[in-house]
């Protein structure tokens, strides 16, 4: 390895990108507007549930039960319908995801110590929204009956009647329960996957397209000196760009890393020496931009995304799934990123983290050089 | 213009794309492998909460509470300890997702008719989940303090309660799949459409075909549809193959017409030919069409409601979707795939296509025609 050999080809690599300027500029340009875009628009968690009611009761106490789950605030009751057609229109078109009906006769039930029905419709088409609708309008009647029945015993034993059990719930790690707490590690992850190894997997495949791998190839220049000479510019981009997503969640969104700042560093070094290596030996085998491109995002972007327990638990998946996730990278990055920002975890509790980031990236370093060396490097 | 001029192209275009081994294998493995992949991972059901269970007060009345939590399917109390220490630990470490901690007092104040408090520690990490999750444990403990009521309370207990009868339409057992699978679909297609045809038509300008191309006989017009046309077919072909494969495979069902949904996709397929012929027109290399179609690809799955919910974003972001193919597209394969809605209700996202395809396609096209003279 020869520091000036590697110095002169990341310097005509920087030249390319200095030259391809928009490239260059959409690799910050991507990662700033993720962040803008999850921070300000994107959530995952549902508190805005648009209701419509149609109540064929009419009393006051069916007015109040309608009044109290839109103050609650979860719901929003939207509209006041008054006939079914209307109902299925508004579900149909996706302009309301509930609807609850209060039939005649409800407020004589309740009077009379009688279970009254009502009837809940639910737009199950989004499974996450219309599960956590489930869970929250259960909770509503839960709590609403819960009421029923201690006003009933206060009627009964004419004193006040406290409940047996009361849960005191606590989160931790997310206190305040906003889902961009844990999308911006997830975020930082698919960023060092744009940038390292999906710029990267086109980078070896343009010499090749352009014919210059075959001069590169008759310089007296080893391997390794040429993949890292290639890689260091994308790697200090890559860097650059995690600093500037983590003081952006830090600065516009307060989202504060609870560990060490150069712990964040160092794991961030290692996945994107991963990333670049992914990239380089995509670009290597493929040897073709338009294909090297379409293998990056099969290999690298969307593993990110859905294999990785950003979005997607992996308790979920089936077996076959959970054991391919053993080799994903971003899954590996995305738990150390999650104990450095929400949990405080350091070294000591995610070693082995650390570990299998480490030997995924020599073993792809050793099918680069592999690779480069059958082609005759 | 020359149909037959047009079929040579596209033929060309067809050979170039076939011939290269790899070229061939990305066109076929890659949408059935991304459906298969996103088709099983895409849940964000609640199937299983875990818990970790700490247990001060050893009664009968804190066995009625982990039985109350044990008869609800979802939990699943995978931890007894004796030690607040160990339980905070495994909270830490992501061994489950709920800590229970019941006090040494808990029956004592219960015979009392006094309030035990217990403890519920969430891992919020997952906010999304975290909050269901809370959500169903109340409901736990509100079952179970109708048990002890019932039986500190000497009472006849017959009160009015509510009863609700809660029924999910469209998709009924919420399966995530039912959802997702739809818009993978649109999503696979987004993706080849707008960086294939960029990417091919850089291609031939980087290598120089491009000017060969132009001195031939060959219009400007004729260019641009013998370059587009094969793409079209192309995702169309692979629209109807991960169709049939998601019917079949995953048993998505598909409520409503298929002609509809082929048309739409012919809608959708335009406006997003128009984008890459738009990028091919504003790029010099691969690299640069590549990071730009990011830079459009993005955006569009983001704000399209695919993961999330439109009805979540702030109001301006909600009108920025207005702009985006994708979401319309979305909302129409999901109409007709499980609400089996039609033209009736379909035709304003129906036209918005149209209209969105149309422009993009012909300011496109202008464009590329203006580069080429």
């Amino acid at each position: 390895m020869n520091p000036i050999k590697i110095q002169a080809i990341a310097r005509k690599e920087f030249y390319h990108l200095i030259r391809d300027f928009r490239s260059l500029y959409l690799a910050f340009a991507i990662p700033l507007f993720l962040i803008l875009l999850f921070g300000y628009a994107l959530s995952l968690d549902v508190d805005n549930i648009k209701t419509v009611a149609m109540d064929h009761d009419k009393t006051s106490l069916s007015r109040d039960l309608i009044r109290k789950l839109d103050a609650s605030s979860y719901f929003n009751v939207i509209r006041h319908l008054s006939n079914t057609k209307e109902v299925t229109r508004y579900l149909e078109h996706g302009r309301a995801t509930m609807a609850i009906v209060i039939p005649p006769g409800w407020t004589k039930n309740i009077k009379a110590d009688r279970e009254a029905p009502i009837q809940i419709l639910l737009d199950g088409s989004d499974p996450n929204f219309a599960s956590i609708s489930l869970g929250y309008i259960t909770k509503f009647v839960g709590e609403y009956n819960n009421n029923l029945l201690f006003d009933f015993l206060d009627r009964k034993s004419l004193e006040k009647i406290k409940p047996p059990v009361e849960g005191q719930i606590r989160v931790w790690f997310n206190e305040n329960l906003e889902s961009r707490n844990f999308i911006l590690p997830g975020i930082i992850a698919i960023i060092i996957m744009i940038v390292g190894a999906m710029l990267t997997s086109l980078v070896i495949a343009r010499e090749y397209e352009n014919g210059t791998m075959e001069t590169i190839f008759s310089l007296p220049i080893g391997a390794g000196e040429f993949l890292t000479g290639k890689a260091i510019p994308y790697f200090f981009i890559g860097l650059a760009d995690v600093l500037i997503a983590v003081l952006m969640g830090q600065a516009l969104f307060g989202i504060i890393m609870k560990s060490s700042f150069w712990l964040m560093v160092l794991a961030s070094s290692i996945y994107l020496f991963v990333a670049l290596s992914l990239g380089l030996l995509i670009s290597i085998i493929t040897k073709s931009q338009l294909v090297a491109n379409q293998y990056a995002v099969l290999v690298t972007y969307l593993p990110s995304l859905l294999l990785s327990d950003f979005v997607f638990p992996i308790v979920n998946m089936p077996k076959v799934l959970q054991l391919i996730t053993y080799i994903v990278p971003a899954r590996y990055y995305i738990d150390i990123l999650n104990g450095l920002y929400l949990r405080n975890l350091g070294m000591a509790h995610q070693w082995p983290s650390y570990t299998a980031l480490i030997a995924m990236f020599i073993i792809l370093a050793f099918m680069n050089l592999l690779a480069l060396k059958r082609e005759g490097m | 213009m020359s149909r037959l001029r047009i079929r040579e192209l596209v033929r060309k275009e067809f050979i170039q794309l076939f011939r290269d081994k790899k070229s061939r294998q990305i066109l076929i493995i890659t949408p059935i492998a991304q459906l298969l992949i996103f088709g099983y991972v895409v849940t964000t059901d609640i199937r299983n909460i875990t818990v970790g269970f700490l247990d001060q007060s050893q009664t009968k009345e804190s066995r009625m509470l982990i039985d109350a939590f044990n008869a609800n399917k979802t939990f699943n109390i995978i931890y007894y300890t004796d030690k607040p220490k160990d339980l905070e630990q495994g909270l830490l470490k992501r061994k489950f997702d709920l800590a229970i901690k019941v006090g040494p007092d808990f029956s004592e104040q219960i015979r009392k008719k006094k309030t035990a408090h217990i403890q519920i520690l969430a891992d919020g990490s997952m906010s999304n989940m975290a909050s269901v999750r809370i959500a169903y444990s109340s409901l736990a403990l509100d079952g179970l303090n109708q048990k002890f009521v019932k039986e500190l309370y000497p009472f006849k207990m017959k009160y009015g309660k509510i009863d609700a009868r809660i029924r999910t339409w469209y998709n009924p057992n919420l399966y995530s799949q039912n959802f997702f699978v739809p818009g993978i679909v649109a999503f696979l297609i987004m993706i080849l459409v707008m960086v294939f045809t960029s990417m091919a038509i850089i291609k031939e300008r980087e290598a120089g075909t491009m000017e060969q191309l132009i001195v031939t006989p060959v219009k400007p017009f004729e260019l641009i549809m013998g370059k587009t046309i094969p793409y079209v077919v192309i995702a169309l072909v692979q629209m109807v193959a991960v169709t049939i494969f998601a019917i079949f495979w995953f048993r998505i069902p598909l409520a409503g017409s298929s002609f509809l949904l082929l048309f739409a996709t012919f809608l959708f397929i335009l406006s997003v030919l128009g984008i890459g012929l738009f990028i091919s027109t504003i790029s010099s290399t691969q690299q640069q069409a590549m990071m730009t179609c990011f830079f459009f690809i993005l955006p569009f799955v983001m704000l399209s409601g695919f993961v999330f919910p439109i009805a979540n974003m702030p109001q301006i972001v909600q009108w920025l979707t207005y702009l985006n193919p994708l979401m319309y597209f979305l909302i129409i394969i999901r109409g007709i795939f499980l609400k089996g809605v039609g033209m009736e209700v379909l035709w304003p996202q129906l036209l918005a296509l149209a209209i969105i395809g149309f422009i993009v396609l012909t300011g496109a096209a202008g464009r590329f025609r203006k580069r080429l003279d």
